[in-house]
């Protein structure tokens, strides 16, 4: 986590992560090829999404979830999604918890995050890597898609090639993601994960019991739309669904951050 | 729903201490998915057709897959190929100061962090996925890292970010996709031996997909503030069909870094005369605990006892009448019965083997 104005205060414990954010200050700017533009040059988002050889929409591209204007990925710190900080920011009721996750969201809170995967450096699972503040790729082929991000120079794997999900799937921070199109939407089901995940920076819990849902819509040609469907009956008494809504991100290129590196923080953790 | 079937695989054992951590968390990816992939070739028993003709994809041929590349003994040490006087003395003398402690500055296979330029030979990543498009190749890690390899005719950049992968681009050549890199961190290891590299890296890949089943992987080293000239290391990649990475995370419950102490010096050598090291020499072959086969050539060179598994040779210090250190910290032991020598027992941190001893030495 190279950069010069880390803060070793137990206090701010609960940003780190964020603050390592922040040190991807460079961009590469290699124009991306095959985007629409206007007339001045920039690049026209509005235009029809791409579609592929075998006339799918074509999801690839560099995208971001960006906040709206205000808001905040933690405590108010960082610009980014409120669903990086409680991925049920938009839901008015909140999240249907079983009494287990309740305490268990209470325990995370009141640890500051000690224990977030984030915090350690390890992997952050397929719905953090929506909300996560910085870029992803998505590459589609006929047969699988990846998602590349930023995060641990990291990776997630969906396939399209017609598989069923596994009945008894090895426990995995990714868990095992299959995708099939309905129309013009990509739906990814996906299931096999460890327990211990997080949702978001707050804690809310994700077990192994989970199926999640992920429909997949590219809107526009800069806009991509995700609809996921969280079913975890071990942590939630009905299944609940988000928006996370993507931006694409043109003329640069992904740029790894590694979180290990140079990574000091932990041991000055308060017990 | 499809019924899946789990294998279990046996995995690696290292002979090497740096190797052994990762053994310790390879383990647990011991599980392999079984699902017969979509336009593979098929024998007509149904089994993976690994000679026929390598795919195509827009009129190139197509890399895709899953790969196990045969790193031995590049993995080891890269620079086995080079004579010693090609690589720069301040070179060696860290690549000496880091096997002296064992190897537990590893950033990689220690410290978790990317493998760089070692992703080919490096036995945590393994196996490597290979995903090909027309304008962008990737390459997945177990260790789930990625790198990306830039097909769409951009030049590598002027300045790069130095980064763990370093930036990658690749253009055809006839059949064989060449990728050159630059712009690599100084920050890995090229080898467990600890071989290092500086910024001014630059790789050279060749891939060619000789059929269906195989890979060859040509890659060349061009450092020159740290060896004397380029110099090429070949290995061959044997596909994996019907089958997908498992998640290796390195650094999930990682307990050993604090645990790894003591220096390649402690071992203390004693002299053992070349007619009691002469009854040692042979082939010791066997499995390992994780059933893996392992097969030790043993061979006397001069006084010095060696050992070779699979091409990598390295030198057993006499610690005892019967025993021996390896540089790597692991420990050798020959077991007589009768007056015979009759088995190589070894003891390292993955867990103790005990090969029979199927032919004697030269």
């Amino acid at each position: 986590m190279p950069n010069g104005y880390r803060r070793r205060s137990w206090k701010l414990l609960c940003c780190l992560a964020l603050i390592a954010s922040c040190a991807f200050g460079q961009w590469l700017n290699y124009p991306t090829p095959g985007i629409p533009r206007l007339p001045d040059g920039k690049p026209n988002l509005s235009a029809p999404a791409p579609r592929t050889a075998d006339d799918k929409p074509d999801l690839s591209g560099i995208w971001e979830m960006k906040g709206r204007p205000g808001e905040t990925s933690l405590l108010g710190q960082l610009p980014g999604p409120a669903e990086s900080a409680n991925i049920a920011s938009a839901l008015p009721q909140g999240l249907p918890y079983q009494p287990g996750a309740a305490q268990l969201l209470t325990a995370r809170k009141a640890e500051q995050r000690v224990n977030d995967p984030l915090t350690r450096c390890l992997p952050i699972g397929p719905v953090r890597l929506h909300t996560f503040n910085s870029p992803k790729k998505i590459i589609q082929t006929p047969g699988l898609v990846v998602i590349l991000s930023e995060y641990n120079a990291s990776y997630r794997q969906i396939f399209t090639d017609g598989r069923p999900l596994p009945l008894d799937p090895n426990p995995s921070w990714n868990g095992y993601s299959s995708g099939h199109w309905e129309g013009d939407v990509l739906v990814v089901e996906s299931n096999g994960f460890r327990e211990g995940l997080w949702l978001d920076n707050t804690g809310n819990p994700l077990t192994d019991a989970a199926q999640i849902r992920e429909r997949f819509r590219r809107v526009n040609f800069g806009q991509l739309e995700i609809d996921l469907t969280v079913d975890d009956p071990k942590a939630y008494t009905r299944p609940w669904t988000v928006t996370l809504k993507q931006t694409l991100v043109v003329d640069t290129e992904m740029l790894d951050y590694v979180c290990l590196e140079n990574e000091k923080d932990t041991q000055h953790f308060a017990k | 729903m499809y019924a899946w079937k789990m294998k279990k695989t046996r995995n690696i054992l290292p002979n090497e201490i740096v190797c052994i951590l990762t053994v310790l968390a390879t383990t647990a990816s011991a599980q392999w998915l079984n699902y017969p992939a979509p336009g593979t070739p098929r024998l007509p028993d149904g089994k993976p057709n690994l000679a026929a003709p390598a795919p195509k994809a827009d009129g190139k041929p197509d890399l895709s897959g899953v790969w196990s590349v045969n790193y031995r003994p590049y993995n080891e040490n890269i620079a086995a190929d080079l004579k010693p006087g090609e690589v720069h003395p301040w070179a060696v003398a860290l690549t000496k100061q880091r096997q002296e402690n064992l190897g537990k500055e590893d950033p990689s296979s220690i410290h978790c962090l990317p493998f760089g330029p070692r992703i080919n030979f490096a036995t945590d990543a393994h196996p490597l996925k290979i995903v090909q498009t027309p304008a962008l190749m990737v390459i997945l890690g177990q260790d789930l890292t990625y790198r990306q390899i830039f097909l769409d005719g951009r030049d590598l950049p002027a300045d790069p970010n130095p980064d763990f992968m370093g930036y990658s681009v690749g253009h055809w050549e006839g059949e064989t996709l060449v990728v050159t890199t630059a712009g690599y961190n100084d920050r890995t290891w090229l080898d467990y031996l600890g071989h290092p590299h500086t910024e001014s890296l630059r790789t050279i890949e060749r891939f060619h997909r000789e059929n269906f089943g195989h890979l060859e992987i040509s890659e060349t080293f061009d450092d020159p503030k740290a060896y004397a000239r380029p110099w090429t290391v070949k290995v061959t990649g044997d596909l994996m069909p019907d089958s997908d990475l498992l998640e290796y995370v390195c650094n999930e419950n990682e307990k050993d870094s604090a645990h790894l102490v003591g220096k390649a010096s402690d071992v203390k050598p004693i002299e053992v005369s070349p007619e009691v090291l002469a009854k040692y020499a042979g082939v010791y072959s066997g499995t390992t605990r994780l059933g893996r086969a392992i097969r030790f050539d043993i061979s006397l060179s001069g006084r010095e006892l060696w050992s070779s598994r699979d091409g990598a040779k390295q030198q057993l210090t006499p610690i005892s009448n019967a025993k021996f250190a390896t540089p790597g910290g692991a420990q050798f032991e020959f077991v007589e019965e009768n007056g015979e020598i009759v088995a190589l027992q070894l003891y390292n941190l993955a867990g103790d083997a005990r090969l029979p001893r199927v032919s004697e030495g030269r």
